[in-house]
């Protein structure tokens, strides 16, 4: 009962973590930021805007990104398999690309590629991270996972790499290149106007609430010890993006693959002997 | 029925184009967006796309290389969209007026709703555009909304609703 509330109610939430980081964010630079409900006032704002369709398969796969990520998040709230939700995930990233390729914008184009070499580096730490969880409970099955005790201590170096990929999926500096606002004009998303950027809107909502609950795996059946994870992460990622520059993609891949894999496989050959 | 007027107005996104002004313009919109002046407490997001902005930020007086492209920017903006003029040069051609390579101000090719002085103009004064700008955006909206009630399809024409007009309506308004 209570999922079904709060899969329905999952965009929202993620709108208002998203309002709320912009606010911290603003804080960090001694600023006022805008209110809590921003996201809100945009999509109304966009709803009343004139619609510019460029061919229905573009708005298509908008709606179809938007929908998957939404049953991702779904099967995560649920306990379903995780391995499965993990590549239900790459799957609406796949959609994402595919519609960056459909229009013959130069920018999309670009936004499309660099959408496709963040995928090659972060999917295989997202596997690696259901490997491991696998290893320390012994089922992908997510309701399994959060009825053991914190597999923080055993997993650290699994949950540090996750960490490192949460600013690549939630467009964040140093690792914004996928969207680039003033070099590429937002990658893929460039040639959606009104309310079919709205569907991007809430599918960038959504990602945050995905990104959370992932990190909020690793702390088992507390759920005190999940919120202080989810604050932690969020105010460390929020503090990176405020102080970084944005870096190259191929420099992205570099970071993300050489530090993230070395560190997944460091972990998980460990936890296999030890 | 519900009203979506209280939403619309708190969320203006920016486009800003320099048509071949000095720098000095934009340098004092980039101040505008600073932690000292802070325009995102207004829910300004500077996006550099024209087909999720709302306001279009002109600096420069039109030089001929850069006027196909601030008409295509233009055109490029769903309505309803707001055009501030941004310092004397926007409005006038300020110290480049009559020179060989330019036009005199944006509003021979663009309508301009707000005209913002100053060379570079404040910004203050570009805040105080922004927040005015912000108030027409939500005049048009409304005629646009009137509109496509009336005649129960979508009036969305290129300039259909021209400068003169909302100004003057705001004007009336005002007194
Ligand atoms: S108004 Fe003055 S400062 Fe502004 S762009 Fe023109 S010349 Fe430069």
């Amino acid at each position: 009962m209570i999922e079904s509330v709060f899969i329905l109610l999952a965009p929202i939430i993620g709108a208002l973590l998203y309002g709320f980081e912009r606010i911290v964010k603003a804080r960090m630079q001694n600023r006022m930021g805008p209110p809590l409900l921003q996201p809100f006032y945009d999509m109304f704002k966009l709803m009343q805007k004139r619609l510019y369709l460029i061919h229905a398969p573009h708005a298509l796969f908008a709606l179809l990104h938007f929908i998957t990520l939404w049953m991702v998040v779904a099967f995560i709230i649920l306990g379903d398999n995780l391995l499965y939700s993990i590549f239900l995930h790459l799957l609406a990233t796949i959609f994402l690309i595919m519609a960056g390729f459909s229009v013959r914008s130069a920018y999309s184009h670009m936004g499309a590629n660099r959408e496709l070499l963040a995928l090659l580096a972060y999917e295989p730490i997202l596997i690696l991270m259901a490997v491991g969880l696998y290893l320390y409970t012994g089922s992908f099955n997510i309701s399994m996972i959060r009825t053991f005790s914190s597999s923080l201590p055993q997993l650290l170096l699994l949950f540090l790499s996750l960490a490192l990929i949460i600013p690549v999926k939630l467009k964040k500096s140093p690792f914004d290149a996928t969207s680039a606002h003033q070099e590429i004009v937002g990658g893929v998303e460039i040639e959606y106007s009104s309310w079919m950027f709205e569907f991007l809107y809430m599918a960038k909502c959504l990602e945050y609430v995905f990104v959370y609950l992932l990190v909020a795996l690793f702390a088992g059946n507390s759920l005190s010890l999940a919120l202080l994870l989810v604050a932690t992460v969020f105010l460390m990622v929020n503090l990176v993006d405020n102080s970084t520059a944005r870096v190259k993609i191929q420099d992205l891949m570099k970071m993300v693959l050489g530090f993230g894999l070395i560190l997944s496989i460091m972990n998980i050959v460990g936890l296999y002997f030890v | 029925m519900f009203s979506f007027k209280w939403f619309k107005k708190k969320s203006p996104w920016i486009l800003h184009y320099n048509a071949g002004s000095c720098n000095g313009c934009d340098i004092e919109i980039l101040a505008c967006l600073s932690p000292k002046y802070d325009l995102e407490r207004f829910g300004v997001i500077n996006c550099g796309n024209p087909k999720q902005a709302d306001i279009f930020l002109v600096t420069g007086p039109v030089t001929y290389r850069s006027r196909e492209r601030l008409i295509q920017l233009y055109t490029q903006i769903p309505e309803p969209k707001v055009v501030i003029a941004v310092g004397s040069c926007a409005c006038t051609g300020g110290i480049f007026r009559s020179m060989y390579n330019v036009e005199d101000g944006i509003d021979r090719y663009i309508p301009v709703d707000v005209y913002t002085p100053g060379c570079a103009s404040s910004p203050e004064l570009i805040m105080d555009a922004v927040i005015q700008a912000v108030d027409i955006f939500e005049h048009k909206n409304q005629q646009l909304q009137s509109a496509k009630k009336l005649y129960r399809q979508p009036v969305f024409e290129q300039g259909r609703f021209c400068v003169s007009n909302v100004a003057k309506s705001l004007k009336d308004k005002d007194e």
